[in-house]
């Protein structure tokens, strides 16, 4: 068995996405903290010619140090700009490992779908923030090491045992932030937690707004979201408070440290053998002494977290394998960058003759779904499955299309009489479409949505006429550009349904698979679309319960419970 | 967007209700900035003295000082930073609670155009980085600015002219600061709308995740992401050159306080003005001065972060709903009158922006509708898709108000009623039912605790919804209704209304997820709601309105057909009974 790859591993990869760019800022950090050193230094002879009377000496001391801070200024200028970019790079490549997994339709690269997208989106926000932190303070604390050689070589020849006596103050530092790890990691889960629960609960008051204000329901919901943020700020707290006091510890170790020196040195003050140009250099280098303690300690607190994030962020990637959140994959999202139009990876068409299925189960452990459903359906014909609420028809129809999330499967579909191996890689257009129960748009026009991706104008035009919704398109302003809102709102309901039944017969499926279409169409409009799917040679496979539906079915099935009943030919 | 000394205001007034407590953190950051100072004069008189031939001794015990000074300070900001977090925390989840109870106030029309995704986002993502701000942030710039003041003071005592130069430098390297600030807030701002959006996206995409899937369009739907990316990456890049504009105004200021310091020393010690300590203190200082700046810049990204979502905040809070509450007049109890007075309706274009050209937006939707149902009646309403019935359901719950015309509700404009009465007397189960992560009892009576689990229960049963009371009504529903088919759900929503026992019902579309078995339940259940209430019921299959007392046919915004059920099935010339043929159910 592989080893999982560790937050450093992975963390690497995350880095490496796009290399040259992340290992340039690299370079112009490093060289900005070493800038300091060669600072310090001159300030240090500068106060030393002070001291002894060389008053034009101390002139250009001080020249020279404004030079070298010009040049750490400039270092950093560059370096800010380019991290930013690989800042972003990097997030959008976590980002669109976990969206690829997401909409995957099956393929090795689909993962498990998410309940609640309030909730996930935290993995998108959070998570990635959680996981690029590491990075970052990895960055400072390789440039913080380079200085802190570099500047310990400068102390140790100055006064070696004042340069040791700081090890005391900036050991302490990281051994406690070490002790203080478990604790960090156990902090920011809970945290986490408690957000997601913030996020996921407002989420669902968002969406149903209406439904608050109709029923006069908005205190008793924002008592709801008081207990929940309440019950945040406390989780938050400790989180900040000890990711902040860490901190705030390693900082004031500085001053520790110099009070350190100040006791070693003594005798040599009092004499006369430590003069204040040494002591200068000591404390223009300890405010940046400081930074690495500090920064280990922050890495080491973030390399918990982002450890977590990365434990999270696995569960939306396939086979939930934490190395499938860093994928290599192009991201053109530069200025200058094409941004190629990625055409749908389709399958090759397959004529259907025969769909058959057998002994399809797919049990939720909850309770309900489907057990052992047979049946089989013949090219051209119109198969209406029907059923009380709760029967388990939608469960039948996404178990068919290898859409369940969550549930036990068992049981074969066959395609002209092989068995389909990945029915959700297979089952998509042009073998199969699919319209769901509460057919959901996206903020787009409605060309897009009907195509979502390549689709030529005349499919699209067949697809708005078989679907019924051409004339309605037609009398729209600025027809397929229309927009429709976030999640097709300006639409009418009716509107959204036979939009999203065009976006399912735009590509001319082999089957098409239609979930209780009927729910927001009216009796003639239902009526007309069997018609135009009849006549348009369609195998169809549709929930309906009603009489103009059964009245032209080849086939009702009726499921009960979960089991098929009789399955008859209609006359 | 609101004027920047309007959004001062407005931020203050956030905040007062927690002042004492903020008080608290101000004089801790004092005490710490103290301490601070404190340090730098002990190292003075080290200098001094070790010049004046003091003993090593002496030496030692000032040293002692120093770390005895050193520690205090540490101990000092840890216990203000757990207190600084507490507070900002505090301020901060007053401010959450209040956006969100000011957004589920808004119009209907606003949460028609902006996604869930972007909300939360918005009173979520935008109130914790101003949480951020205020516990990181602000007790960071209240310490240096505090430090700043007692600096000017200390050197005041030691000699006058360097207070004043430390003054007058610092003066100049605050203004440059602010100038650049300015400049930063509004790259700052657009950076989180592209944010907003990015995340907006990929909530949205979630959400359709499934028909994504199943219609393979995964690649286009990343093409989009890929998009939106791309524009965070180019705001994010234009708000680090701002931002950088601003890193070398506070570098610039400490790198030339530090050369200065050194050669006025030179100057003043030549001169035998000052003593070779206290030249050390002034470069001591610029030193002491760098760590918070420092501190300040590395949180620059929080304090742009807050900036914009702060902007965001208030100007969120400065939207009004457009139907505001100002009824007074009761209509009389019991089952209420629904009268349409020559009323039209149209969405408006001008307060939708110039991006909203989809059809319902610039359509009139509902043309001169007269229509009057006595009190008690049960009416359907039918007609195609598009025909208006929705938004007719609409304007009796006073979700959009009528272009022309008024509907009044028991003889009294709607607008004249309290919205609490009209809520708590109108009631809807609406086309999409919305569930919430959360308990059965909980998706019932929307996490009012008034109601007892025997009235849950029983609109439970009265909604032919057993099972869910079998398995315990405290059970979770799980996160988006997972374990409720949407015709379930459809029946939870009635259950919904049986615990509030409104006046008026609005069913709009409300039984067509339903099946024939489910039908004779739920009809008997209809039928059950309907005695003793107003009830208007859209839906398209025409077997649910077997019950009804009048039928209302709609088409392309008029009334085009109205009259008592009966009369309309016995007619054979009416639109009615045209519809009851056409779905083989006459």
């Amino acid at each position: 068995m592989k080893r999982e790859p560790g937050v450093w591993r992975l963390g690497w990869r995350v880095a490496n996405h796009r290399a040259p760019l992340f290992w340039g800022s690299w370079l112009l950090f490093v060289m900005f903290f070493t800038f300091p050193v060669l600072n310090g230094w001159l300030l240090g002879r500068g106060f030393h010619a002070l001291e002894t009377g060389h008053q034009s000496q101390v002139y250009w001391y001080a020249a020279g140090a404004l030079v070298s801070d010009a040049l750490r200024m400039a270092c950093i200028h560059a370096g800010a700009l380019s991290f930013t970019r690989v800042w972003v790079h990097m997030q959008t490549f976590l980002r669109a490992n976990m969206m690829t997994a997401q909409l995957a339709s099956g393929g090795p690269e689909a993962g498990q779908p998410v309940g609640s997208a309030g909730e996930a989106i935290t993995h998108f926000r959070d998570d990635v923030q959680d996981a690029t932190q590491f990075i970052d303070g990895l960055i400072d604390i390789s440039a913080g090491l380079v200085f802190t050689l570099l500047a310990a070589f400068v102390l140790g020849s100055i006064d070696l045992s004042a340069a040791s006596i700081l090890l005391v103050p900036l050991a302490g530092v990281a051994l406690a932030t070490r002790a203080l790890d478990t604790r960090i990691k156990r902090y920011r889960t809970a945290d986490r937690a408690a957000a997601s629960k913030v996020s996921g609960f407002l989420g669902d008051v968002m969406a149903a707004a209406t439904t608050i204000k109709v029923n006069d329901a908005s205190g008793t919901t924002l008592s709801h979201l008081r207990a929940l943020v309440d019950s945040r700020r406390h989780t938050a707290v400790r989180d900040r408070v000890l990711d902040e006091g860490v901190q705030a510890f390693a900082q004031g170790a500085a001053d520790v440290g110099l009070g350190f020196v100040l006791l070693v040195t003594a005798g040599g003050l009092a004499n006369g053998t430590f003069d204040v140009g040494k002591l200068a250099v000591f404390v223009a280098y300890l405010g940046w002494l400081s930074f690495l303690p500090r920064m280990v300690g922050r890495v080491l607190a973030r390399r918990k977290q982002a450890g977590v994030a990365f434990d999270r962020m696995r569960g939306l990637v396939a086979e939930r394998d934490v190395r499938n959140t860093v994928r290599a994959r192009e991201l053109p999202i530069g200025r200058r960058e094409d941004r190629p139009r990625l055409g749908a990876i389709r399958p090759e068409r397959t004529q259907l003759e025969t769909l058959e299925v057998r002994g399809l189960t797919a049990q939720y452990s909850t309770g309900g779904g489907v057990r052992d459903v047979s049946f089989s359906l013949q090219r051209g014909s119109f198969t209406v499955l029907t059923g009380p609420i709760g029967s388990g028809k939608s469960t039948l129809l996404r178990a068919l299309l290898g859409l369940t999330i969550n549930a036990e499967l068992a049981g074969d579909v066959l395609w002209n009489g092989s068995v389909i191996a990945d029915r959700a890689a297979f089952l998509v257009p042009p073998n199969a479409a699919y319209l769901s129960q509460v057919p959901q748009l996206i903020s787009d026009s409605v060309g897009e949505n009907v195509a979502l991706g390549a689709a030529a104008p005349e499919s699209i035009e067949i697809a708005l006429t078989l679907a019924a919704v051409r004339s309605d398109i037609d009398e729209m302003p600025h027809g397929l550009d229309t927009l429709i809102g976030p999640r097709g709102l300006r639409l009418s309901g009716g509107q959204r349904q036979r939009v999203a039944t065009a976006r399912a017969l735009v590509h001319a499926p082999e089957l098409v698979v239609l979930d209780d279409l009927s729910s927001a169409l009216d009796v003639e409009t239902e009526l007309q679309l069997w018609h135009n799917l009849a006549d348009a040679g369609m195998t169809v496979l549709a929930v309906s319960h009603r009489a103009v539906a059964f009245d032209r079915a080849d086939q009702v099935l009726r499921l009960d419970a979960g089991r098929l009943g009789s399955a008859y030919a209609a006359t | 967007m609101t004027k920047p000394t309007s959004r001062w205001r407005a931020l203050a007034a956030l905040l007062r209700p927690d002042a004492t407590r903020w008080g608290w953190v101000g004089a801790l950051v004092a005490m710490s900035s103290g301490l601070a100072l404190a340090g730098p004069l002990v190292v003075r008189a080290i200098v001094d003295q070790a010049k004046a031939g003091a003993t090593t001794n002496q030496l030692l015990r000032l040293a002692g000082l120093f770390l005895a000074i050193a520690v205090g300070a540490q101990v000092l900001t840890v216990a203000f930073t757990w207190f600084a977090t507490v507070t900002a925390w505090h301020t901060t989840n007053e401010i959450r609670m209040r956006l969100a109870g000011h957004v589920l106030g808004l119009d209907h029309e606003f949460h028609r155009k902006h996604t869930p995704g972007e909300l939360i986002q918005r009173v979520d993502g935008d109130v914790t980085s101003v949480s951020d701000f205020l516990g990181q942030v602000v007790p960071r710039v209240v310490g240096a600015a505090a430090m700043v003041v007692g600096m000017v003071g200390v050197l005041a005592v030691v000699d006058w002219r360097l207070a004043v130069g430390a003054a007058v430098y610092v003066v100049l390297s605050a203004l440059l600061i602010v100038k650049g600030r300015h400049r930063a807030v509004g790259e700052a701002s657009d950076e989180m709308g592209a944010y907003a959006k990015l995340y907006g996206g990929i909530e949205e995409r979630l959400t359709a995740a499934e028909d994504l899937r199943a219609n393979g369009a995964g690649a286009h739907a990343m093409w989009r992401f890929v998009g939106e990316s791309a524009g965070a990456l180019n705001s994010a890049v234009r708000r680090e050159s701002a931002f950088l504009r601003l890193w070398w105004a506070v570098q610039g200021s400490v790198a030339v306080g530090a050369s200065v310091s050194l050669v006025s020393g030179a100057v003043l010690v030549n001169s035998g003005a000052i003593s070779l300590g206290t030249a050390f203190l002034m470069f001591q200082y610029v030193l002491l001065l760098e760590r918070p700046l420092e501190d300040v810049v590395h949180q620059l990204e929080t304090v742009q972060k807050a900036n914009g979502a702060m902007v965001r905040v208030i100007d969120l809070l400065a939207i009004e709903p457009a139907i505001t509450d100002h009824g007074t007049v009761s209509p009389v109890a019991g089952p209420l009158s629904v009268e349409f007075r020559a009323v039209s309706f149209r969405y408006d274009i001008q307060t939708n922006g110039n991006q909203e050209n989809g059809k319902a937006d610039d359509e009139q939707v509902l043309r001169d509708i007269k229509l009057t149902i006595a009190p008690g009646r049960s009416v359907g309403v039918v007609g195609r898709t598009g025909s208006g019935k929705t938004t007719l359901s609409r304007l009796v719950l006073r979700l959009i108000e009528a272009t022309d015309g008024a509907v009044c509700l028991g003889g009294v404009p709607i607008g004249d009623i309290p919205v609490a009465e009209l809520r708590r007397r109108v009631a809807m189960i609406p086309q999409e039912v919305e569930l919430f992560s959360g308990s059965v009892r909980d998706n019932v009576t929307l996490f009012d605790p008034a109601p007892t689990d025997e009235q849950v229960a029983t609109a439970l049963r009265l909604a032919g919804l057993d099972t869910l009371v079998t398995g315990g009504i405290h059970r979770d529903l799980g996160a988006g209704g997972t374990g409720l088919s949407a015709g379930e759900a459809q029946l939870l929503a009635l259950a919904r209304v049986w615990v509030r026992n409104p006046d008026l019902v609005v069913l709009d579309e409300a039984t067509s997820r339903t099946d024939p078995e489910t039908e004779a339940r739920l009809e008997a259940a209809v039928a059950e709601l309907i005695q003793g209430r107003t009830t208007l019921i859209i839906a398209h299959r025409l077997s649910t309105l077997r019950h009804v007392d009048e039928i209302v046919v709609l088409d392309h915004g008029r009334v085009v057909e109205h009259g008592n059920r009966d009369d309309l099935v016995a007619d054979h010339t009416s639109r009615f009974h045209h519809l009851l043929d056409l779905a083989l159910e006459s």
